[in-house]
């Protein structure tokens, strides 16, 4: 009966732990070994190299000042992380707020709202490129229009970041939205008529209920997304390119590194680092959920 | 009830999907009694999507009807290009027998083993004294000036200007720049003639601007638009037999010639900082500047959208001397493929080279030969308004370095140069950094000592 029982089981979750060993963990562990070669992406020998590109990368500009990027790249993926999270949360829980409550037409909002998240990210970076088009672009000529000054979105290096981050929050406000919105619905309407009982503020009511409620599923929330823009990678390549200063994350000179420049092992090690700070920080905030848990767990 | 429609509905819709993605494969087979047809002879060509790509099709079916071997040319979009190509040499066997790669590839081509060496066939089967020789020094050789053949020419290219031709011609125009300069306005013979035309057309209340130059910063456009002003007036990437690079990237007329572009790109409408191959032609369709820099190759459709009112020049000089950067690419032939589709693609090559072939190629949107003959011919230059300037350029030609290294390079110089035009920094501590950062990376390479 048991060994019948255990065949099921792998049966079951066999084919698929073998997809994963072939499709994420073989990827990972080959990744690891070639961050210690110096391997070309168009094939041909490579030698052991140790420890060489990840001395360089922790070196910066004194192994060479190519290796300055690095920095350069991680300082501009964190404020990128850190502004399009923020700026996401506060917009998608104020909208959340707001669309709390039923009113006639709330469908309807709410899936146009959603219409940006479920576009891809390419097809976004692309047609907002033609929107934010210095010469032609749509939103200068309403700009004009208005007797405003007209930014080079896309060419003035002060403004290439800003046009990024700007796309990057219409695109992804909608699923802060989302979660929030799931989240203030959960919270039970009890604790709401308890408090109107007792003529709490609503400042109070937000303070004492509404935030500590929603925090988890917000943290989650910051989570996801901010594991998903420490890899940002579409809206570079498509609105300014890999190359670009003001906007070169740490997936972009991945790619200018391993598939521009063929350096696999250089590019491996950079994947590596990147892969231990995304590690880390995920650690920090499942720690920080389980915190929240227990938290609630004991009030 | 209505959960059931819902299964169904599900189930419909996976069926069809797997339907659509099997059905090419579900296409009846050919029936087992026919004979079996002999495998016909094929010949792969990569090219990057643009017009001279389409040209190459057409003349390859002329191949096809002369000799019964199918050529064809798959066009891969410009911006993944190079990744394609590289990761396909990356397999043991290439998917192309012919690669037409860009000048700087050829480094990391030959040097990797990825071209197959050509020197000595093209001796004995190619008349190379009829290239021209500055497109086969650079388009071709690795080391440069070794003799060492790593590809053919197939599209030979330079960077030019397309000018407002209307706006040239106008009398009131003419007037008033003649009062100004006293003397005609005409396309400029020198960087500081262009400065002047520039800027007397600069009138931003009017939108409308001097020029726009090659200043984008995704690949290698700012390079490709700076290295015109930065080699004629004096600078250079480097000792070729040494490497060094102090000195050179930035000697004084190097970093003269950045101050100069920054006086330039200051004459440029809104954004002309950061102006790749597409968007100097926009601003120039859409009548916002009066010269435009880009490569020829591009020049075909401005006139097909323009007509009369485009003409083009040659890039000015500095001092009586014109440099002025290669475009266009060679064939190069894979050595991951059978010896068998080696000797097709060697066939192929020595068919397209030949001067009646060549005469063909001219006729196709950007089919720019190097065949010394034809762009020294009157015909060639009467062809087309831009084959003119064209001709003119081929002998001032210049590449960057094409070492297999050259991506790091062209990365940095795009990076720092680019920083210099946006005021970040000064051009000569830009130049300086540079000089300093191609150091370590040619020193890395095993190149300079």
């Amino acid at each position: 009966m048991l060994k019948d029982s255990t065949a099921i089981k792998w049966s079951f979750v066999g084919p698929v732990l073998a997809l994963l060993i072939a499709f994420n963990v073989f990827p990972l562990c080959w990744n690891i070994v070639l961050s210690f070669t110096d391997a070309d992406l168009s094939g041909g020998d490579w030698q052991w190299v140790r420890g060489r590109w990840y001395g360089r990368i922790f070196s910066g500009a004194e192994a060479g000042p190519q290796y300055a990027l690095f920095a350069s790249a991680l300082r501009t993926t964190a404020l990128f992380t850190i502004l399009a999270v923020a700026i996401e949360l506060l917009f998608g829980f104020i909208l959340a707020l707001a669309l709390k409550d039923r009113f006639r037409g709330k469908t309807a909002v709410l899936t146009v709202l959603l219409v940006p998240m479920m576009l891809s990210p390419a097809v976004i970076g692309l047609f907002w490129s033609h929107i934010l088009n210095g010469n032609h672009g749509i939103l200068n000529q309403l700009l004009h229009g208005l007797g405003l000054p007209q930014p080079q979105w896309l060419t003035d290096p002060g403004w290439k970041f800003a046009a990024m981050l700007m796309v990057d929050v219409w695109m992804w406000t909608p699923f802060m939205m989302l979660i929030s919105l799931a989240g203030l619905n959960a919270i039970p309407p009890h604790l709401y008529e308890a408090a109107e009982i007792d003529r709490a503020s609503r400042w109070t009511v937000f303070r004492r209920i509404t935030l500590p409620l929603c925090a988890p599923l917000l943290m989650l929330a910051v989570l996801l997304r901010a594991t998903d823009a420490l890899k940002q990678f579409d809206l570079v390549m498509s609105m300014t390119g890999p190359n670009d200063a003001s906007t070169q994350t740490l997936s972009a000179l991945l790619y200018q590194v391993m598939f521009q420049g063929g350096k696999v092992g250089l590019g491996s090690a950079y994947a590596c680092v990147v892969l231990v700070v995304v590690i880390a920080l995920a650690t920090v905030f499942t720690r920080y959920l389980d915190w929240l848990a227990a938290k609630q767990g004991r009030a | 009830m209505a959960k059931w429609i819902a299964v169904i509905a599900v189930i419909t819709v996976i069926a069809l999907i797997v339907w659509i993605s099997v059905r090419d494969n579900m296409a009846p087979q050919q029936a087992p009694d026919r004979p079996a047809t002999p495998a016909k002879q094929a010949l792969t060509i990569w090219w990057a999507q643009w017009d001279p790509a389409v040209g190459l099709q057409e003349l390859g079916k002329d191949f096809e009807r002369e000799t019964g071997v199918a050529v064809t040319v798959q066009q891969i979009p410009w911006s993944t290009y190079q990744d394609q190509v590289f990761l396909n040499f990356g397999n043991k066997q290439t998917d192309f027998d012919i690669v037409v790669g860009d000048s700087q590839w050829i480094g990391r081509g030959a040097s990797k083993g990825l071209y197959l060496d050509l020197s000595d066939w093209a001796k004995a089967s190619v008349k190379l004294a009829e290239l021209n020789a500055t497109a086969l020094k650079y388009l071709c050789e690795y080391p440069t000036g070794s003799g060492k053949l790593f590809a053919l020419p197939c599209e030979t290219d330079a960077v030019a200007f397309a000018y407002r031709k209307d706006w040239f011609a106008d009398a009131t125009e003419q007037a008033a720049f003649k009062a100004k300069h006293n003397r005609d306005l005409a396309p400029p013979q020198t960087w500081e003639e262009f400065r002047d035309v520039a800027a007397f057309f600069t009138r931003p209340e009017q939108k409308r601007y001097g020029c726009a130059l090659l200043t984008g910063r995704g690949y290698d456009s700012l390079v490709m638009g700076f290295q015109n002003l930065f080699w004629a007036f004096g600078g250079s990437w480097g000792d070729a037999a040494t490497f060094a690079t102090e000195g050179h990237v930035n000697s004084p007329g190097a970093v003269a010639a950045l101050g100069f572009m920054k006086e330039l790109v200051a004459l440029s409408p809104p954004g002309g900082a950061d102006m790749d191959y597409g968007k100097v032609m926009e601003v120039f369709r859409n009548g916002s500047v009066a010269m435009s820099m880009d490569y020829v190759a591009f020049f075909p459709g401005l006139s097909k959208d323009m007509g009369d009112k485009v003409g083009y020049f040659a890039m000015p000089a500095k001092d009586g001397k014109r440099a002025i950067s290669l475009g266009g690419q060679g064939f190069s032939v894979s050595s991951k493929v059978a010896p068998a589709q080696q000797e097709l693609a060697k066939r192929f090559i020595a068919w397209f080279l030949q001067k009646n072939v060549q005469e063909q190629w001219i006729t196709k949107p950007a089919g720019f030969t190097a065949n010394q003959a034809i762009l020294v011919s009157p015909e060639f230059r009467a062809k087309t308004p831009y084959n003119g300037p064209l001709a003119d350029s081929m002998d001032h030609l210049q590449d960057f370095w094409n070492v297999p290294v050259y991506n790091e390079l062209l990365s940095a110089a795009q990076r720092l140069i680019g920083e210099a035009i946006d005021g970040k920094s000064e051009p000569k501590a830009a130049l300086d950094a540079l000089a300093k950062e191609h150091a370590v990376i040619l020193k890395d390479a095993g190149l300079a000592k």
